[in-house]
């Protein structure tokens, strides 16, 4: 176990000042700056939005509609790509693997660094919506901090829900960043991935494809998407489980290791 | 005490082409250890084996007298390795490249600067390992390869990229290492010109298989025995008869005859003058380690 700590440790530091670990922060205050800079160009109107009884609510759909459907997906996809692929670009798979770590430390280590930036991203993302809502309320004179109370119960369950959504996705990309030296190939396949999974999001069985999940969460209340027979949380798990069997089985077994 | 032994290892990338044959090293505890071959010949390969960065398909591997494949965590807590290029985070720097290292190993925090300076890398401040020459890298690989003061070092072609007056320093660095502090080192070249006043041991490898193995004192021998005069004259086929001896041979249109005393040299040039034979040139053979080395590969 003290191997383990000791590998996350050093996983962590190796994404300091790495694209991922900026995409993480981008990608978390991306939207939210967006939302921002909207109500500073049309603040004659936040007086009345600010009022509302459900502010919070209606912040938090609209900080997630791009979120769900666009820079969520993405930007997991490229975080898990660009740090699994850390160690192809600097030729290091024979550094990590000549350490005194066992290959299951090594694999597990690598995949919890890559769920931690999520969650990382998770926080950042919430931090991020609570000042597009304060920010314009200091710097707008007039506006009154949100009447409404900050509903948490439900933000917490919802995120826990996005959260879980993702773990497919971290886990596909992990395997395929795993096999593949081209850093393109995990991305062309992700990406591909997203897209399929958008246009298949009106079909009945698009919830089989497991890059929908975050989007089908988002759109569960609407009628742009089919709604599918089961609990799709539960099929995310699944997926995450079997996709990381299949990529430690893959890894493990692997001729050549650096 | 044995520190590296590899028993019949063979090792091929596809069905029908073998890279190793049959490869089986020993490597003494405290000696430095020159594995030399050509390009291509195999060195590599057999040191990414032995690390265990190949599947093995055929052999044994023992590193400090254990199976490799069985006590792996234990046997490479006590070995650092360079292969090949370095093997560094381009975005991080010297130091935060020696610190999620020294986070497994757990060794002390002040190690990080000991080894930088052994490596003559100290300094680098906060630039990025991206922007260090080759040398540097290199440098920067060696002292990642020494941080937790490991009791064997396999360091394939570790003065790659450096100029002369940084071989030289490596090359002291490892002397100091193997002296006073009795590392074993295992050091991979294409030259035998460049490890020869390193090694105390040798193994020569060619096309996946050794040609020789021994120490540096046993090739030296191997020098002594391939001394050879040649004889340039005007009539090599009526001066071979006026020598007559069993070893002589003619090699590049000149007579070659091995292991002869100065004597014995005056003497067959007095009879070859005896015999109206011209003589334009003779001279010693070309008898140092490269050559024995080349000999050995061509062989």
């Amino acid at each position: 176990m003290k191997s383990f700590i000791y590998s996350f440790e050093s996983e962590w530091l190796k994404k300091k000042r790495s694209l991922g670990s900026w995409l993480v922060i981008v990608g978390a205050f991306f939207t939210p700056v967006i939302i921002i800079i909207a109500r500073l160009i049309r603040h004659t109107t936040l007086e009345g939005i600010y009022e509302k009884d459900n502010f919070w609510r209606s912040l938090w759909h609209s900080s997630w509609e791009s979120m769900a459907i666009f820079l969520l997906p993405m930007g997991v996809i490229m975080a898990t790509s660009l740090i699994t692929q850390l160690e192809y670009k600097n030729n290091t798979w024979k550094q990590l693997h000549t350490l005194p770590l066992s290959y299951t430390t090594i694999f597990f280590s690598k995949l919890l660094v890559i769920v931690v930036m999520v969650l990382q991203f998770f926080i950042l993302f919430n931090i991020g919506i609570y000042l597009s809502a304060v920010i314009p309320y200091m710097l707008v004179s007039g506006v009154h901090y949100p009447a409404a109370n900050i509903p948490f119960a439900e933000i917490l369950k919802e995120d826990l829900l996005f959260f879980i959504d993702c773990l497919p996705i971290i886990a596909l990309q992990y395997l395929i960043s795993l096999q593949f030296k081209n850093f393109l190939l995990p991305i062309g396949i992700g990406f591909g991935l997203w897209m399929g999974s958008i246009s298949a999001l009106s079909w009945k069985f698009g919830y089989l494809i497991p890059y929908t999940y975050s989007m089908l969460n988002f759109l569960k209340d609407g009628n742009k998407a089919a709604t599918p027979g089961i609990n799709i949380h539960y099929l995310a798990i699944g997926y995450f489980i079997i996709f990381t069997i299949v990529s430690y089985w893959l890894y493990v077994r692997k001729n050549e290791k650096g | 005490m044995i520190s590296l032994q590899t028993n019949h290892l063979f090792h091929s990338f596809s069905e029908n082409l073998p890279v190793l044959n049959d490869i089986n090293l020993d490597v003494k505890a405290g000696s430095i250890y020159g594995f030399l071959g050509p390009n291509g010949a195999g060195k590599t390969t057999t040191l990414r084996l032995v690390l265990g960065l190949l599947r093995k398909q055929k052999g044994e591997i023992l590193l400090f007298g254990k199976p490799f494949e069985k006590n792996r965590v234990d046997i490479l807590r006590n070995i650092g390795s360079l292969i090949e290029s370095p093997s560094i985070y381009g975005h991080l720097t010297a130091v935060e490249n020696l610190a999620l290292l020294q986070k497994i190993y757990r060794c002390p925090k002040e190690r990080i600067e000991e080894v930088l300076k052994l490596a003559g890398i100290s300094g680098t401040g906060n630039k990025k390992a991206s922007q260090f020459s080759l040398g540097m890298k290199q440098r920067l690989s060696i002292a990642i390869a020494l941080l937790h003061s490991p009791s064997l070092l396999i360091l394939d072609e570790p003065t790659n990229g450096l100029d002369p007056n940084g071989m030289i320093e490596i090359r002291e660095l490892l002397l100091k290492l193997n002296r006073e502090l009795g590392i074993t080192i295992i050091i991979s070249s294409h030259l035998l010109g460049e490890i020869e006043k390193l090694v105390t041991h040798v193994g020569v490898i060619n096309k996946g298989s050794m040609m020789f193995q021994g120490t540096m004192s046993e090739l030296k021998s191997k020098q002594k025995e391939s001394l050879y005069i040649s004889f340039d004259t005007s009539d090599n086929k009526k001066a071979m008869q006026v020598i007559s001896s069993a070893n002589q041979k003619v090699d590049d249109n000149k007579i070659v005859i091995p292991s002869l005393s100065k004597k014995e040299i005056a003497k067959i040039i007095q009879e070859l003058v005896n015999n109206d034979i011209e003589i334009y040139e003779v001279s010693p053979g070309r008898n140092d380690l490269e050559a024995i080395f080349m000999n050995l590969i061509n062989n």
